[in-house]
């Protein structure tokens, strides 16, 4: 009995040493596939939430499902970057044509939605697109893992897949916002830049971009943010550029209010301040702001309220909200201790629109 | 916020593990009176609202938010 159990630990030791690894990959491998079919799962789903809303949308008999596979397909080549000098432009010039493209296939198959239908639908392709690009990067590296037994490869992919469903989720999560029409979290900017504008006539000053002039405790204060209730973001860059450089306004400050991702351990809805152009994004914007404000030199206030990725695409949380008061007294305070009356003051709310009128 | 609630139950809606209710807030521009009731599709902020319950003025729509369902015991 007692050589009988030498022997089989003796096999288990020999087994191990010899395809420890292929066990090991085997485990890991398995892993990644219930992931990855998570991932398919929150794919087709929005696949499918996509091709609903356009059917119920557009009230059409003709089936979108084809020219949502194919937006679903679209690719966004951009420009070399062995000579940086002047890749902001290009960048630029790339997302807008492919915005530009994207919004006329969708009226093309939404002929009569209003604009907030449109811009809900393309909000809707978007994350189904990134669901979709997100799931056949995770498949490429999974399999090219398996077919060259690579556990370095495979171990990395394990290691950051809690991350990427974590994101993937997110996403899913945001489509019911967003087909609901109601203000996602990264719409505090704009909700908070609204409340500055009611009732005050309105000027587009940048493509989806409003701007709306008051007066302030003596100074003027140019108001600015993506037009609402669409889901837009705007173009933020652009619109301040315009205002210093054709509209020829001395600005003395400008002040951006935006949604900020939280480290782990922060709570959702606190407020930071701070210096710099506050916007995400691809960062066109933040160069355009970044150019003009210090050719011009006006100073830039940031104002960041503090959520997580998922709080930041979906619906709006009251701890959020619950943060306007404390955005509302720093703006103030700002403008009374950076400037005197008579200046001219910029404040920008930055972020998605949807469900925030002006 | 402490404002009057209407007694139709809102909407629900899954974020992550947490399931959500989401709100709409109306403000009275003369009165400062706030109502709370259940989001409706269309809703959104700097929207007219309802007559005011207390002077007849139109509200406007302030804020929408979400917040986790509580449960009944």
């Amino acid at each position: 009995m007692n050589s009988l159990l030498n022997i089989v630990w003796l096999l288990s030791f020999f087994v191990f040493i010899v395809y420890g690894q292929r066990i090991q990959i085997y485990i890991v491998a398995n892993d990644i596939s219930r992931a990855l079919n998570r991932l398919k799962l929150m794919k087709d789903k929005s696949r499918k939430e996509a091709i609903d809303y356009f059917v119920g949308t557009g009230k059409t008999s003709a089936d979108p499902a084809t020219k949502i596979d194919e937006f679903l397909e679209y690719v966004t080549i951009m420009p070399v970057d062995l000579d940086p000098q002047g890749i902001v432009g290009k960048i630029e010039h790339i997302t807008q044509t492919r915005d530009e493209r994207v919004r006329s296939e969708v009226k093309r198959i939404l002929p009569s939605a209003e604009p907030v239908k449109v811009s809900v639908a393309e909000n809707i392709l978007e994350i189904a697109s990134s669901l979709n690009m997100i799931h056949k990067i995770v498949r490429h590296y999974y399999l090219l893992g398996k077919k060259t037994n690579s556990y370095i490869l495979l171990v990395q992919l394990q290691m950051i897949m809690p991350q990427v469903l974590l994101e993937a989720d997110a996403l899913i999560n945001a489509v019911d916002t967003f087909k609901m029409g109601q203000p996602v979290g990264d719409g505090i900017g704009p909700i908070i830049a609204s409340k500055y504008m009611l009732n005050i006539p309105k000027q587009t000053v940048a493509k989806d971009t409003v701007m709306s002039v008051t007066e302030y405790k003596g100074r003027t204060l140019y108001v600015l943010k993506a037009e609402g209730p669409m889901g837009y973001v705007g173009e933020p860059g652009i619109a301040i550029q315009k205002v210093i450089e054709e509209m020829n306004v001395p600005l003395n400050a400008i002040i951006m209010v935006d949604a900020a991702l939280k480290l782990e351990g922060e709570k959702t809805g606190d407020v930071a301040e701070g210096i710099g152009a506050a916007i995400g994004g691809i960062g066109t914007d933040k160069f355009r702001i970044e150019d003009v404000s210090s050719k011009h030199k006006v100073p830039v206030y940031a104002i960041l309220v503090k959520q997580s990725i998922l709080e930041a695409i979906t619906v709006m949380r009251k701890e959020i909200t619950d943060a306007s008061d404390k955005v509302h007294t720093l703006i103030a305070n700002l403008i009374e201790e950076q400037t005197k009356e008579g200046d001219k003051i910029l404040l920008a709310g930055i972020g998605n629109s949807l469900g925030v009128g002006q | 916020m402490s404002v009057p609630s209407t007694a139709q139950a809102p909407p629900q809606q899954q974020a992550g593990k947490v399931k959500l209710s989401v709100y709409t807030i109306e403000e009275c521009p003369a009165c400062g009176q706030k109502t709370k009731r259940a989001f409706q599709i269309g809703d959104y902020i700097t929207k007219d609202g309802a007559k005011c319950s207390k002077c007849g003025n139109t509200a406007k729509i302030t804020l929408i938010y979400a917040e986790p369902v509580v449960k009944s015991k």
